[in-house]
């Protein structure tokens, strides 16, 4: 009996220092990565590291594993990372809450396909536009769904705290909206066919129709809306360098070269240098 | 402090999301009591498929005892991410089981009711299973003298003794099944948790969470009063000397 307990005893220990080793190999691949976690304020590109929260995977605006994130933001992040002198170091969180956190300090900016809203603006600060927003049905191959109008009655997935979930709550008369944690779920519902449509950003259906296959847009709808990079309100000043630093991608051609490499387009005029 | 007041218990936004909160709290009641009929039943039968006798039966004992175990370690968060992001693309399975819509229910409903019985069928069959083997052997031994098969003396005289015993522990595991519904919500079914975690989103305020709470708490607590009550009197019967009374 006191043997057998003494052994259980022995194994839970070992299982600990596994752990604990586990968390050690870790901690040692992280300070090896690219942000460098807390070594980058002595050396480093200068300045101090710029907390960024970012809802990913959201492709291909934000994707990867933690610390090699990339996607349109992370790249345009960084690009203005450098132009005022501050390397982001981005943390994966819920969208839901993404405004909330901002607003309360959990890290400075918010670059996350994250919508222009009146909402939002209530609660925190935005950065001018650096993305013009469309939102796309997106639908099985063959569908008979032709766009928007076609939605009535139909089961409809959307991301949450999205304007896509909007979008079909105000102009879709769907049969059932289901709000999915993350937008690879919705597209994922649409194949299993428990959705029959999916209202999510244009580039992301872009991104999943070609990496997917047996998918299609059946419509894009124009919403006159834009992405911005939140930050709390109170921190006017890093807002003006944010804004002074994406100017400046624009100007010099940085942000084209980031848009097309991701979007395989052209970006609208006003990003143009 | 304020902050913290109105970033929980705030009042207006309880009241204008009362009516889609509560909406999602009768969905989660229903995939509890769904759940909870199924899961009761599954269990009986596992610990009875447990019980059976003799050497050739062993291989049943030992899948039965394979399943529980295995059902028991695996969180069902898994479970339920596994049948909804899995079961829709088994195309060897007829549509209507594949993407269930039984009885008007959508199908992240059953996919939740599923998952929620295969671990809580596991969990019960455990509970049936103390009460059964609380019942004295001398009962199914004279039972079997009676000439009845084993079937009938679990029928007639085991089970409806074993039964007596476990009021209590099952009721515990149908608190946390009735909590459970609540992870339902990570396949987009729209139970209260969802729903507050959307309003959650739009306000940018806890409240409507703390409102789904509050229902939880309306509903659990009086059950775990009953827990406590049925405990009490088990303890009663035990500590007055008198050998446990047989239904």
């Amino acid at each position: 009996m006191r043997k057998s307990r003494l052994t259980a005893l022995f194994a839970v220990l070992l299982l600990a220092l596994a752990a604990v080793a586990a968390a050690g190999c870790g901690g040692g691949s992280d300070t090896t990565g690219t942000s460098g976690g807390g070594g980058s304020a002595e050396g480093g590109g200068g300045g101090e590291p710029l907390t960024v929260g970012s809802d990913i995977p959201y492709p291909p605006f934000e994707q990867g594993k933690s610390p090699d994130y990339e996607g349109f933001d992370i790249e345009l992040m960084e690009a203005i990372g450098e132009k005022i002198g501050r390397t982001p170091e981005f943390q994966d969180t819920s969208f839901e809450t993404i405004f909330r956190d901002v607003a309360q300090g959990k890290f400075e900016a918010v670059i996350s396909a994250a919508t222009i809203t009146e909402e939002r603006e209530k609660e925190v600060a935005f950065s001018d536009p650096y993305y013009l927003s469309e939102q796309a049905i997106l639908v099985k191959e063959g569908s008979e769904i032709g766009g928007i109008e076609d939605l009535e009655g139909k089961t409809v997935g959307a991301q949450q705290g999205t304007t896509g979930l909007e979008l079909g709550k105000e102009k879709a008369n769907a049969g059932e909206l289901r709000p999915y944690p993350e937008g690879p779920d919705a597209i994922n519902a649409l194949k299993a066919g428990t959705v029959e449509a999916v209202i999510i950003d244009q580039p992301v259906a872009q991104n999943a129709v070609e990496e997917e296959g047996g998918i299609e847009i059946s419509e894009s709808v124009p919403t006159e809306e834009s992405y911005g990079i939140a930050l709390a309100k109170d921190n006017t000043e890093l807002l003006k360098e944010i804004n002074k630093g994406l100017a400046e991608v624009i100007s010099d051609g940085t942000y084209k070269t980031i848009y097309e490499k991701w979007f395989h387009k052209e970006p609208p005029k006003q990003f143009l240098g | 402090m304020s902050q913290f007041f109105n970033q929980y218990f705030n009042f207006d936004v309880m009241r204008e999301h009362f009516g889609e909160v509560l909406v999602g709290f009768l969905q989660n009641l229903l995939v509890f009591a769904v759940a909870a009929v199924l899961a009761l039943a599954l269990g009986l039968f596992l610990a009875l498929l447990r019980q059976l006798p003799g050497k050739k039966l062993m291989p049943i004992r030992f899948l039965t005892i394979a399943y529980i175990d295995f059902f028991r370690a695996v969180p069902i968060l898994i479970i339920i991410l596994m049948i909804s992001g899995g079961v829709p693309f088994l195309s060897f399975l007829p549509q209507e089981v594949r993407i269930p819509h039984w009885f008007g229910r959508p199908d992240p409903f059953w996919y939740g009711v599923a998952a929620l019985v295969i671990v809580y069928g596991a969990f019960s069959a455990e509970v049936y299973r103390a009460g059964i083997e609380a019942v004295p052997r001398g009962q199914m031994e004279a039972a079997r003298s009676l000439g009845m098969s084993h079937f009938q003396a679990m029928r007639h005289v085991v089970v409806p003794q074993g039964v007596t015993k476990i009021p209590a522990p099952m009721l515990n595991e149908l608190i946390s099944l009735l909590k459970d519904t609540t992870l339902v919500s990570v396949i987009a079914l729209s139970e209260s948790v969802l729903v507050s975690r959307e309003v959650l989103s739009e306000r940018l305020n806890s409240s409507s969470l703390t409102l789904t709470a509050i229902f939880f708490v309306i509903i659990i607590l009086p059950l775990a009063r009953v827990v406590d009550k049925l405990i009490a009197r088990q303890q009663l019967k035990v500590t007055r000397g008198s050998h446990i009374e047989v239904a």
